[in-house]
């Protein structure tokens, strides 16, 4: 089990991959603006889960991004299943 | 389409008569609809504005001078309301055996009622035979006096009931066989009311304004010069001027092509679906492009078999066949295809359009079926395979008349009736200059004048119908039992005569080559040759389906129309 | 044929019940459900009828108290009901099925109960989650259920709803919360005979070309109170909601539809034996019965795809948003298709609303919504494309075949697990494992070379898509894709359709007609059609293999479907006409 991540370097990934998907540079990306105001539609979400499994090597509901729609929040989020996990 | 055009005027009338509570307006054509109305007014006013008269030859009287500007013209009525101008449009029908093979007398006096507003229906089929003429039971017998008598029914009748006259097919010899049948112009006005009986309109899932009927005669005694042509020999006078009407049957298809074509443009527009506006989604645009496709490959398809009408007369019984196969069936595939981006709105009757788009999707469907279906004529075309094969491998063809087939611009002479036959022992001029006319193309990627593409593309559509040749040359004779295989095959020898004449029209146009969007680059052809070698070779498509996506822009762009024609304004004759 | 002990509710005896549908002296039959929809009006008989057989309690779960045990079931009884009349299909009951689903998955035991005593008692539940100017785009809707006091406010117009004026009840789809997130909606579940009279405004009938007898009307919401556990699941799941409870019906209402062309293909056969053209019935002419046989192979391949998504539902609920939108994207298509290519066999007589063909145009106008009713067939495309990437790195990468009971159509099922469904499938594709399951068992031989080459072509198609799939750039995987992405999709779908018909061929080996390779080559050359890979007839010795099941099926009046279950109440071969 590899140790868990912090929640900067959770944050930053994120952004990062959040960058790719709406075609921005990682530093435009806050972490307290909702993704939808991105443009990252419901269905994004759905497939960003899949990218966090694989990244993470666990398993999440894709709808948590639904619930946490902000990076700042996700993070957060991210890091209890983790831990709840771990 | 050219200024000063007749279809041009009639459009310009018909704009003032679409709009409030005219004849062609929306509201009414949809209540007339829901009603099963004969559209009366709008009919009327196309008797005002002189359209009779465009369905009479000037040798007799008229203003048909070309084939071209009757398809022209009908597509103007047919983008509004198919109900009208099928309603409308069947005076030339029943009138056509008469151009074919009437005398001069009754070619003029026909001519004459014509233009006053009667109307003429054509008899051809009945209740049990539908499309097999030979089959036909409704009997015409000599009497003592010189007259012939009529017996029987004709059903499924386009105007049986509100025409004044109808072209009947008769049984003329008791063993029938293709010399037992006459045709005869039956004057209704002159027959006493014992002597025929309306059938009543039948019910249809579309054009359901239309009078759909059929007419009964019980010894109904006409006059010698009702006779057409000679007697024992309308089945040959049917097959002919089946191949005027095929030819121009067509017009209607592109008439309800131009308006499910026009409904979902403006739909995909104003619809906002994601925080954009429909037409504006990639996967819209995609199916608006191979839609325009089929509309752009069917107006070539029947531009240049108007055309050829004039030009290649002894080979309509195969223009005709193909053309009436060929554009009704992409038209239907093209509606379809809206009809998924229309979504609830291509069934609900009051919510979008007045419901315009459900009403030409049951309403196109009729040109599939009447006038000889698909069916039908592909039987015909592949009774022809044989000689076509053997053309094709000559190369032969009749370059001039092929020339101005193809060419919007050269002088189309008078239609020589007397020269259509049965079959076409030249083949099919437009396949069989296909070779040479990919030659002529390679040429221009040399002198930069065409993207290298384009050309392999057409490249690709020879080397397909060089194959589709090959397989009709294998395929044996089977008069009786014609295989399904022969059928496909008969598909596919659509798509090439398709895909040849896009290649010729946009040859003979590359010199003085037209400005429009359409026309750069090649666009339209790459469309068409894209679309045409997807049915051809669907195993391994060749080209960029990017290109639906680059014609879907100029769809979206134009204004009014959207036509191969109009962007081709070229002078002289239509 | 009398069986003393009939299950009274099986769907042989609601067969039994609907009767000989060309008896004119049958209020079930179609010279009655012709008239009735020229008059647009539901066949009074056949609600009477469907009543009778309590058809409202097979869309109840028996944890409910109702019937529902399987989809399969569920799928079959409806289809026979489409069979009849499309419209009695989705006027009487699809449309409350649409709805009941919502609150089997998302409500509370007193919704649950709530709503399964109303079926019970043979009342409507409408369906109110349309917005003409949103279509299918679930988080613009703006029908308001916004909190006030204690309780909600109702606020805003649904359009296009079955039954919305004879409904007890309605579930609609609400916003719940202001602004552009996922969790701004919810399901409402509103009971009508209770809102005040003076809040609910209802619209003018919706007019239809097809389906013409079902009650289409909308409804407006004015400061409508209701209370605040009218909502269905916890506040703001609604979206969540709609996209797992629909996988039910997604594949459920293509497999009723299916029944649609059923009939269209018997009256085909049956007007074309009467008709002779050129000195021979019509269904002698080679041409025709290529056509036929096409069209059976259509058919076959949509059920057994349907049949293999539905099984799914209960048996692989998590990779259900996969298959049941594939279905959706698929079936519809095939069946239109199908019904235009048959009136081409009919002629002019298809053109006719009466005469012994009057039903086929009704059904070719009935069979319409099936294509952008109840999400559009593009919807399934767009589920599907945000989960290629993930497919691509697990399912497609690692191949698991799915269980052969999903296959193998007697196999018993559990109940429906509306709390297993998922909104999305975790990159599983069981039947990608399966294709290459089935591609393997295949073995050497002359006999199966033609299927192999086949699946071998299949094989290296997944692997193309795999690849692609796995190199799609972000901005693919949404509503503004380019077609190449959505073509994408279109090929997961292929494959899943090909395996599906492939195991159904393996695992019924010991039938004389499903075991026999022939429909399978056929149905995959109709698949190749659909997505304009293929053209043209059938070999000559499938498509004979085919006419001459079809002929069989046709005189001993059995469905056409996989089941090929008898239709009592069709009389095999009516006089021809005189």
């Amino acid at each position: 089990m590899p140790s868990l991540p912090s929640a900067e370097a959770l944050s930053s990934w994120l952004s990062s991959r959040i960058a790719t998907y709406v075609q921005r540079r990682p530093e435009d990306i806050r972490a307290d603006v909702p993704l939808a105001d991105y443009g990252l539609d419901s269905v994004y979400a759905l497939t960003l889960a899949g990218d966090l499994e694989d990244h993470l090597g666990l398993s999440l509901d894709p709808t948590l991004m639904w619930d946490h729609p902000t990076i700042a929040g996700l993070t957060q989020a991210l890091l209890q299943v983790l831990a709840s996990a771990a | 389409m050219n200024p000063g055009t007749p279809a041009v005027a009639l459009d310009a009338r018909l704009r003032e008569l679409d709009t409030g509570d005219g004849p062609f307006a929306p509201a009414l054509v949809a209540k007339l609809d829901r009603e099963e109305a004969f559209p009366d007014a709008a009919c009327q006013a196309l008797e005002s504005f002189g359209l009779g008269a465009h369905y009479v030859p000037t040798r007799h009287g008229g203003r048909l001078a070309h084939y071209p500007e009757l398809v022209a013209l009908w597509r103007t009525v047919a983008r509004r309301d198919l109900t009208a101008a099928i309603g409308h449009g069947k005076t030339f029908l029943g009138g056509a055996c008469t151009w074919v093979g009437g005398s001069p007398e009754q070619a003029v006096a026909l001519g004459q009622d014509v233009a006053r507003g009667a109307r003429v229906s054509w008899g051809l089929t009945e209740r049990h035979h539908g499309s097999d003429l030979l089959a036909g039971e409704l009997s015409a017998t000599r009497t003592v006096d010189g007259r012939w008598r009529l017996n029987g029914e004709k059903w499924l009748i386009n105007n049986a009931t509100r025409g004044e006259l109808i072209s009947v097919l008769a049984r003329t010899d008791a063993n029938g066989g293709p010399r037992g049948f006459s045709v005869f112009l039956v004057d209704k006005r002159q027959l006493p009311p014992s002597a025929f009986r309306c059938l009543p309109k039948e019910r249809t899932h579309g054009i359901r304004g239309a009078d759909i009927s059929g007419i009964a005669f019980t010894d109904a005694d006409v006059p010698d010069t009702a006779l057409v042509g000679k007697a024992g020999g309308g089945i040959e006078l049917v097959l002919k001027a089946l191949q005027l009407t095929r030819t121009v049957a067509v017009a209607m298809s592109l008439g309800a092509a131009d308006q499910a074509l026009r409904l979902t443009v403006d739909f995909a527009k104003e619809h906002q679906l994601y925080e954009r506006r429909l037409v504006d989604l990639p996967r819209a645009r995609r199916p608006l492009g191979e839609a325009a496709t089929q509309l752009l490959l069917a107006e070539a398809v029947s531009t240049v078999a108007s055309r050829a009408l004039h030009a290649l007369t002894p080979e309509a019984s195969l223009t005709s066949a193909l053309t009436k196969a060929f554009v009704p069936t992409v038209i239907n595939e093209m509606i379809s295809q809206l009809a998924d981006l229309m979504g609830a709105r291509s069934f609900l009757s009051d919510v979008y359009a007045h419901g315009l788009f459900q009403k030409v999707e049951r309403d196109h469907r009729i040109i599939a079926i009447f006038d000889g279906s698909t069916l039908v004529n592909r039987n015909a075309v592949i009774n022809q395979f044989p000689v076509l094969v053997r053309a094709f491998r000559q190369e032969r063809r009749d370059a001039d008349g092929l020339a101005t087939a193809t060419t919007l611009g050269a002088p189309l002479p008078e239609a020589d009736l007397s020269r259509l036959g049965l079959v076409s022992t030249a083949g099919c001029s437009v396949v069989q200059g296909l070779p040479a006319a990919v030659l002529r193309l390679q040429s221009l990627v040399e002198q930069g004048a065409l993207p290298k593409a384009v050309a392999d593309l057409a490249h690709a559509l020879k080397r397909a119908t060089d194959a589709v040749h090959q397989r009709m040359a294998a395929q044996p004779p089977s008069p009786r039992d014609v295989p399904p295989e022969a059928f496909h095959l008969a598909e596919h020898y659509e798509a090439c005569f398709a895909g040849a004449a896009c290649v010729h029209l946009w040859l003979n146009h590359v010199e003085r080559a037209p400005e429009g969007s359409l026309w750069r680059d090649a666009l339209w052809l790459e469309a068409c040759l894209v679309r045409v070698l997807s049915r051809l070779t669907p195993e391994a498509p060749p080209g960029d389906p990017g290109v639906f996506d680059r014609l879907a822009d100029v769809v979206v762009d134009t204004a009014g129309v959207f036509s191969l024609l109009a962007d081709a304004r070229t002078e002289g004759a239509s | 044929m009398t069986t003393p002990q009939v299950d009274p509710t099986s769907v042989e005896a609601l067969e039994e019940r609907l009767g000989d549908p060309w008896d004119d002296a049958n209020p079930v039959g179609f010279s009655q459900v012709l008239a009735a929809d020229e008059r647009g009006e539901l066949l009074d008989a056949g609600e009477q009828l469907l009543d009778a057989y309590g058809l409202g309690s097979e869309f109840v779960p028996t944890s409910e108290g109702g019937r529902m045990t399987h989809l399969p079931r569920l799928i079959s009884l409806m289809r026979a009901v489409f069979r009849r009349d499309p419209s009695l299909g989705l006027g009487y009951g699809a449309s409350s099925l649409i709805a009941s689903v919502n609150v089997w998955t998302a409500g509370s035991a007193a919704q649950r109960h709530a709503v399964a005593d109303l079926l019970l008692r043979k009342r409507k539940l409408a369906c109110g989650y349309y917005e003409l100017a949103h279509g299918n785009d679930l988080a613009r809707v703006e029908f308001e259920a916004l909190p006030s006091g204690d309780g909600l406010l109702l606020n805003g117009t649904k359009q296009v709803i079955s039954n919305i004026r004879r409904a007890d009840a309605v579930v609609l789809f609400a916003r719940t919360q202001a602004g552009a997130g996922s969790r701004n909606h919810s399901q409402v579940l509103v009971d009508l005979t209770r809102a005040p009279a003076d809040r609910v405004t209802h619209l003018p009938r919706f007019r239809t070309t097809g389906m013409r007898g079902v009650p289409l009307g909308g409804v407006t919401f004015q400061d409508c109170p209701v209370p605040s556990d009218a909502v269905l699941g916890a506040p703001g799941q609604g979206l969540e909601t709609a996209l797992k409870s629909f996988q039910v019906t997604r594949v459920a209402l293509p497999g009723m539809f299916l029944g649609i062309v059923d009939t269209g293909l018997r009256t085909t056969i049956q007007a074309s034996k009467a008709r002779t053209v050129y000195g021979r019935a019509v269904t002698d002419l080679p041409q025709t019965r290529s056509v036929l046989a096409d069209t059976f192979a259509d058919l076959l391949l949509c059920d057994a795809f349907t049949t293999v998504a539905a099984r799914g539902v209960h048996l692989l609920p998590r990779e259900a948003s996969l298959t049941t939108a594939a279905v959706k994207f698929l079936v519809p298509r095939v069946l239109m298709d199908a019904m235009g290519r048959l009136s081409t066999v009919l002629g002019a007589r298809f053109y006719l609303r009466d005469g012994d063909t009057a039903v086929f145009q009704k059904l070719l106008r009935d069979l319409q919504p099936v294509g952008f009713g109840h999400l559009a067939r593009v919807a399934g495309q767009m589920t599907l494309l945000p989960q290629l990437p993930l497919l691509a790195r697990r399912g497609w990468a690692q191949p698991r075949p799915a269980p052969a009971a999903l296959f193998r159509l007697d196999a018993p099922l559990p109940p429906l697990p509306f709390d297993k469904l998922a909104v999305s499938g975790g990159g599983q594709d069981g039947l990608a494992g399966s294709l290459l399951e089935g591609l393997e068992s295949l073995g050497d031989g002359a006999r199966t070379q033609p299927l192999r080459d086949r699946l071998e072509a299949f094989a290296r198609e997944l692997e193309v898509l795999r690849r692609e799939s796995a190199a799609l750039a972000p901005r693919e995987l949404i509503v503004t894709a380019s077609p190449a992405a959505y073509e994408l999709t279109t090929r997961a779908i292929t494959l899943m359709a090909a395996s599906a018909c492939l195991n159904v061929w393996r695992q019924q080996s010991s039938d004389p007609f499903l075991g026999d390779p022939a429909w399978l080559l056929a149905a995959l050359h109709r698949l190749d059609v659909w997505r304009g890979r293929a053209q043209g007839p059938l070999p000559e010795a499938v498509r004979t293999r085919l006419f001459t099941e079809l002929h069989a099926r046709h005189e001993d009046a059995r469905a056409f479907d996989l089941t090929r279950m008898p239709l009592s109440g069709w009389r095999p071969s009516p006089a021809p006409l005189s």
